[in-house]
């Protein structure tokens, strides 16, 4: 019945889809809300949980999104989400994350998980199994983004006006870490631990300059993914570059051009 | 609590870090009534403001609200989030749903119609300050709660403010609580006055509360001789030796 994902460029393509319709509106949201260090932390604490599901003999997902969650419900009650959270938090948990995770992996016997694959993925390897999982969480996140959106939005643009006009602030944010920890853990599978935070943020950086709204913003990031996963395949396939930092150099290339372009509209009208 | 009452506080406390902020703090508020609530830096007038609206939850004491009130709130800061592209339209339909000729009538009781597709991170602080006042007005609120609302408006600006508010009181037929410290600007548009210091000094009409001595300890004569002189509205000039040319008093 699926014989025709056996194709791996297919499954490949379908994978880098279904992340860029996603990181489309998590990664605005995550810039609105200066959060984007905060998939960067959970990323490298995540190499801790594969390392901790390895060891412990599940499949490695449980241990990431065991140790994304503890990791947001911690922020949770540190911050009290009565501010944004601090850089210096952030830091500590990532290079504690990262710190323990290599120890812990390099506890396993050698060939069972590489480091490199934590850390970049292998979008090329892309098992229908990885498709499934990924699908389902876009579905479910997407779910949850359009219930909230309005929500999301006015949180995003002040904490104050949202909470006095009766959008329960403290929930929303901790379901907003909790959405974040479960994309960090499902798609680093593939994508690898700085694919994902790259693309959430880069391609949203580029649509921030042309934008007028939030949605708007959200549509032309999908855009710059789009083109950002278009731009990685291809130099991957010609070039024989490694396809996951393909893609980070080609949205980084795309916010270049765009930048340049931005500078070249705004000279022209004064 | 009666009907005629939007909003009553009673013995609220409430204390951050050891610090205690609120002292027992007791008031109400009627419909149609602008109250300000004055005192100095770290009086905990801000810290009063977010209780009413409910943004700070841990306080000591009860908050009663009439069922069904609707609060539009200006804090004191907002901070404007420069990566978000939002114009004034959209910022004004952040929580609810007006229609376009609503959102056209706000920006205009608040005289600035002309920066609806303005992007909110271009405006200056003052445009901000009048946008954001625009905000509370919507969804016909039965009291609005504006928190320092002048900051950053310069003083020509910070009159119209006032008066703007005491405007929208009017045509909106809603409660104001106002925290300021521009005594003297405010004194004339106010019914009642809150003078805070942690506990609540004195309250009432803005003439006696300005020869209250716990007024006059945190605000000095000097401060109370300008309200004076300010509520006093005059229909008639002074001349130079100070005696009324043509005098008529109402």
């Amino acid at each position: 019945m699926t014989e025709w994902l056996d194709d791996f460029l297919l499954r490949s393509v379908l994978a880098g889809l279904i992340m860029v319709t996603i990181a489309a509106p998590m990664g605005c949201l995550m810039v609105w809300q200066r959060l984007a260090f905060l998939s960067d932390t959970l990323g490298h604490a995540a190499v801790l949980g594969v390392g901790i599901g390895l060891m412990l003999q599940m499949v490695p997902i449980i241990g990431v999104l065991a140790v994304a969650l503890l990791i947001v419900f911690s922020l949770s009650r540190v911050s009290n989400f009565n501010s944004a959270l601090s850089e210096t938090t952030l830091a500590i948990i990532s290079h504690t994350g990262l710190a323990g995770g290599i120890i812990v992996v390099g506890l396993l016997p050698s060939q069972t998980v590489s480091l490199e694959s934590i850390l970049f993925g292998d979008l090329l390897a892309t098992t229908a199994t990885d498709l499934l999982h990924m699908l389902v969480t876009t579905v479910v996140l997407l779910i949850l983004l359009v219930h909230h959106w309005r929500a999301f939005v006015a949180l995003s643009v002040s904490r104050e006006i949202a909470q006095a006009e009766g959008v329960e602030v403290r929930k929303l944010q901790f379901l907003m870490y909790a959405m974040i920890a479960l994309l960090v853990a499902v798609m680093m599978q593939v994508m690898g631990v700085l694919l994902i935070a790259a693309m959430l943020v880069i391609p949203t950086t580029s649509a921030r300059l042309f934008s007028r709204g939030p949605e708007q913003m959200v549509a032309l990031s999908a855009l710059y993914g789009l083109g950002a996963l278009a731009g990685g395949m291809t130099s991957s396939y010609h070039f024989d570059w490694q396809t996951g930092p393909a893609i980070v150099v080609s949205a980084s290339a795309l916010l270049l051009a765009t930048l340049a372009l931005s500078r070249i509209l705004k000279n022209q009208t004064p | 609590m009666s009907d005629d009452l939007l909003l009553r506080a009673r013995d609220v406390s409430y204390a951050l870090g050891g610090r205690q902020i609120l002292d027992r703090v007791s008031f109400e508020l009627g419909p149609s009534q602008i109250t300000t609530i004055i005192g100095p830096n770290g009086a905990g007038k801000s810290t009063l403001a977010n209780i009413v609206t409910g943004l700070i939850t841990n306080f000591d004491g009860a908050i009663e609200r009439r069922p069904g009130l609707r609060i539009g709130f200006l804090p004191q800061k907002v901070y404007v989030n420069t990566l978000m592209p939002l114009t004034v339209e959209r910022m004004l339909r952040l929580t609810r749903n007006p229609d376009a000729s609503e959102i056209d009538h706000a920006l205009a009781q608040t005289e600035v119609g002309y920066l609806k597709q303005r992007q909110v991170r271009s405006l200056s602080e003052g445009e901000l300050k009048r946008v954001l006042l625009a905000r509370t007005t919507l969804g016909n609120p039965d009291l609005i709660v504006l928190d320092e609302p002048t900051s950053g408006v310069d003083v020509t600006g910070e009159i119209r403010m006032y008066e703007l508010i005491g405007e929208l009181r009017s045509q909106l037929q809603c409660a104001v609580l106002l925290v300021s410290h521009d005594l003297h600007l405010v004194m004339s548009q106010t019914d009642q006055v809150l003078c805070l210091n942690q506990h609540l000094c004195c309250s009432g009409l803005p003439e006696s509360v300005s020869q209250h001595p716990e007024y006059l300890a945190l605000f000095g004569q000097k401060a109370a001789d300008s309200i004076a002189i300010y509520t006093h509205h005059h229909d008639h000039e002074h001349d130079v030796s100070g005696e009324p040319a043509g005098h008529r008093h109402d």
